[in-house]
């Protein structure tokens, strides 16, 4: 039996560094550690600093999802002050939010992900010459169809939020900008541009056509739009069982406003629905670069240990809710949510799946989202009034759009004592816990073919990017 | 030289019509602030000078300006920027990874010996031997300096390669530093902002790759044709600041009426920048517009200013306007008095020497 230890990284087109140590044995993957190599402490830099800034620190923590990270601080910050934000700031915040990650979902798909199909690698496979028109790194024409969209969908925050990347429209009491009716008809052109855009390339049908699919059956009869090559992909590479995880799976819930979530909170566990209760969440620093205990968040540090002792090997913390390991994202929002087709696909689990669940997100959201701004009362108040306490705790969590995002602060003497913030990527690239148990990537990579002098094996790429890591966001 | 295609060619490549290569040279033009005489001058350059090859690496950084990059900037320009710096080398975009793309990084430097221009986004941290920031097995210090030697000029986008930006807040984990403290001979146009502008960006490489010099720069080495006013200048809500109409709470009734947001801690008197002005998201809006104020992004140190929502100063209304203007030169002077002296020691190229004289006696 031959065993060899292989190093993939860096993972271009991914958001911030990521490098994986794979030992092969006969072919397979036999075990898997991802390292997250960078490090930049936000959750010391504010401490000590005026909670309110937390809104304009935190979404620098990265240029991608920071509408999801000023979300997390406002929610957490109105939390502390036991407030609400105004009903109607609330919509524009989730209107916000729900842009970025519907963007996020196009750039993942057009950019990061696809592009792997034009490899000359797969010069053989039938789909070969579409894949490489279509998604060829910078060149392919979905990758312009899909940048110029989403600059287009852009222009909702731009509006709304001023500018994009690192909006600071979000407060705790709600969103600074009162849209006017102008601006709502506005909002809503460009909401139909970006439905033109998925209809004509994404889709290749209407948006309430992929929604309204219900089984596996029938999501393999579609052949339309960019998602159609993808399922052929799929098919033909038998991405169904690639990289396949626990189905066990996690949502704080998202978009939440007056008449609740747009998307349901909740964990999924051996194909059922449980309540979502994060009293047991511990973050295991065992094999982080950090000293300490594991700990709630709430009495979390972030000490990294400079002498990165050996049996440790990321900067990433691993945290387990009751000593287990959780998956969160599109596919785990949807499969709480109960859409009948993420539910279908929520035990296969695998890149395949993954991928599907962004693009059903896609198509709900989008449906939301125009009735979302339809709903919105351009008289009515945006913002409440909001002191914050001089000492206090809050949590808040939101949806980002690779998952659950969590935000907890405590102010002390009206200065930030303690802030920790629990990113989706931390959760999905966690390493290892003290039982030894592997994060979700580290578990899914197990089983994935490497072929003889492959040094960075396709399986490896499409199951790591399946999870769409923002290692930024993982290790703040 | 003669195996560097020209722009044209690149663009011809990618299927841009010469229409729409007039269309983007009188864009390129207007966005630089240039007559329209000048129009036919960009496209014999673009037609007849090699391309200028460009390498984009990524540090301590949360991606932003790649973000504001390829997401807002006018569609045209972007593509064809990035149809031509796209053959070269980026971390976040590029088709290759792994030992494949460091390959690709050795060849470009290799192959550009000298003639490339580097596009640091993010910074590296110094602490721990630059552990906190890995690279491809090696700390990104060590690739920055790599790069950086056979460089023609360095462009630091956005706040954290330009200035440190929050990642550098007290107590500063990581000691994460700026470049032109880490590469100090070679010469550094700073872009800050968080991010910057689209449209700044892609005015900036332009002009570089287009006439093939660095823009004029000011005293902190920023391209003053974006950099040379305040954000309150140009500020669409000026009138209301001169006369005295302020917000005084969040979407209040004078928040409605779009009233002057300094009471909110708008940064706009004491921040240089091109947002009232070019505006966000393709030109959408800006912060001030959408009922925040200015937290001051692109200057240096504005992490660690105190609250963002502090006031500028105390002062009441007319009185702010003479002390705002005070502080604003009272700020940058000693920066730029350091970037002045630090230029005086390190060997910079001719153009830049020649600009970094006509600001000093400006200043004189």
């Amino acid at each position: 039996m031959t065993k060899t230890s292989l190093l993939v990284g860096p993972f271009n087109r991914v958001e911030g560094d990521l490098e994986i140590r794979l030992e092969v044995s006969e072919g397979h993957v036999s075990a898997a550690y991802v390292n997250s190599p960078l490090f930049r402490g936000f959750e010391r830099i504010l401490q000590g600093k005026d909670p309110i800034d937390a809104l304009t620190i935190t979404p620098r923590i990265c240029g991608i999802c920071s509408i999801s990270q000023s979300a997390a601080a406002a929610r957490a910050l109105a939390d502390v002050a036991g407030a609400e934000p105004a009903p109607e700031g609330e919509k524009v915040a989730a209107l916000l939010h729900a842009v970025e990650n519907l963007a996020d979902h196009l750039t993942h798909f057009n950019l990061f992900f696809m592009p792997d199909f034009a490899r000359p690698d797969y010069a053989k496979r039938p789909w070969h010459d579409r894949a490489v028109a279509r998604f060829t790194a910078l060149q392919g024409s979905g990758l312009r169809a899909a940048t110029e969209a989403r600059a287009q969908l852009f222009h909702i925050v731009g509006l709304l939020g001023g500018k994009w990347p690192h909006t600071l429209a979000i407060q705790p009491g709600g969103a600074t900008r009162a849209p006017s009716l102008r601006d709502k008809i506005r909002i809503a052109a460009d909401l139909k541009t970006f439905r033109h855009y998925l209809e004509e390339h994404l889709f290749g049908a209407p948006v309430e056509d992929f929604a309204a699919l219900s089984s596996a059956e029938a999501l393999e009869n579609w052949r339309t739009g960019d998602i159609g090559l993808f399922l052929e992909i799929a098919a033909e590479l038998d991405l169904n069982s690639s990289g396949v995880g626990q189905a066990r799976y996690l949502s704080y819930g998202a978009y939440p406003t007056a008449d609740g979530h747009m998307f349901a909170p909740g964990l999924w566990e051996q194909g059922q629905l449980v309540p979502l209760a994060l009293d047991n969440l511990q973050e295991d620093l065992s094999h982080a670069w950090m000293l300490g205990e594991a700990a709630h968040p709430t009495q979390g540090m972030t000490v990294p240990d400079e002498t990165m002792r050996e049996e440790a090997y990321s900067w990433c913390k691993a945290p387990r809710l009751g000593g287990e390991v959780y998956e969160t994202g599109a596919l785990a929002r949807q499969v709480i949510d109960g859409h009948p087709l993420a539910r279908a696909l929520a035990d296969e689990n695998g890149v395949h799946a993954r991928v599907v669940g962004r693009m059903l997100e896609i198509a709900l959201t989008q449906i939301a989202v125009e009735a979302l701004v339809q709903g919105i009362q351009p008289e009515a108040a945006f913002m409440r009034d909001v002191t914050l306490p001089k000492e206090g705790e809050g949590i808040g969590l939101v949806e980002a759009a690779r998952g659950s995002l969590g935000h907890w602060l405590r102010i002390e003497g009206g200065k930030i004592s303690s802030y920790q913030i629990i990113a989706p990527t931390t959760w999905n690239f966690s390493p290892r816990d003290s039982r030894g148990v592997p994060g979700p990537v580290e578990a899914a990579l197990v089983g994935a073919p490497v072929a003889e002098g492959e040094e960075t094996p396709l399986s490896v790429q499409h199951i790591v990017r399946s999870f769409d890591p923002c290692m930024v966001c993982t290790v703040h | 030289m003669s195996e560097i295609e020209t722009f044209y060619d690149v663009m011809r490549r990618q299927g841009i019509t010469r229409r729409s290569f007039m269309k983007y040279c009188s864009l390129t033009a207007a966005a630089l602030g240039l007559s329209p005489s000048f129009v036919p001058k960009i496209a014999h350059a673009m037609e007849n000078k090699p391309r200028t090859p460009v390498i984009w690496v990524h540090g301590l950084e949360c991606t932003c300006c790649s973000e504001s990059f390829i997401r807002s900037a006018h569609p045209l320009a972007k593509d064809v920027v990035l149809s031509m710096i796209s053959l070269d080398y980026d971390d976040t975009l590029m088709a290759a990874a792994g030992h494949a793309a460091e390959a690709a990084f050795e060849e470009t430097i290799e192959k550009y010996r000298g003639n490339y221009i580097l596009a640091v986004e993010g910074n590296p941290p110094l602490n721990e031997d630059g552990m906190y920031c890995i690279t491809g097995g090696k700390p990104f210090v060590e690739k920055l300096r790599h790069a950086a030697k056979d460089a023609k000029a360095i462009i630091s986008w956005g706040a954290c390669a330009s200035y440190g930006c929050v990642q550098a807040a007290k107590p500063n984990p990581t000691q994460a530093t700026p470049v032109h403290k880490v590469i100090t001979d070679k010469p550094i146009i700073k872009v800050p902002g968080c991010p910057p502008i689209a449209e700044v960006m892609t005015g900036v490489i332009t002009y570089m790759l287009t006439f093939d010099r660095l823009p004029e720069l000011d005293r902190q080495g920023r391209p003053a044709m974006f950099y040379s006013q305040r954000i309150h200048d140009k500020c669409y809500r000026r009138p209301h600041f001169d006369a005295g109409q302020f917000v005084e709470a969040w979407d209040d009734e004078n928040a409605r009426k779009g009233y002057c947001l300094y009471k909110m801690g708008c940064k706009g008197p004491t921040t240089y920048n091109a947002c009232s002005t070019v505006r966000w998201n393709e030109g959408v809006s800006f912060p001030i517009q959408s009922g925040h104020g200015c937290i001051g992004c692109s200057e240096d140190g504005f992490w660690d200013q105190g609250s963002f929502y502090d006031r500028v100063t105390d002062l009441t209304q007319f009185g702010v306007e003479a002390n705002a203007d005070k502080i604003g030169i009272a700020a940058t002077g000693v920066v730029g008095a350091g970037v002045a002296a630090h230029a005086a020691v390190t060997a910079l190229k001719a153009a830049q020497r020649k600009t970094q004289t006509r600001t000093e006696k400006e200043e004189a």
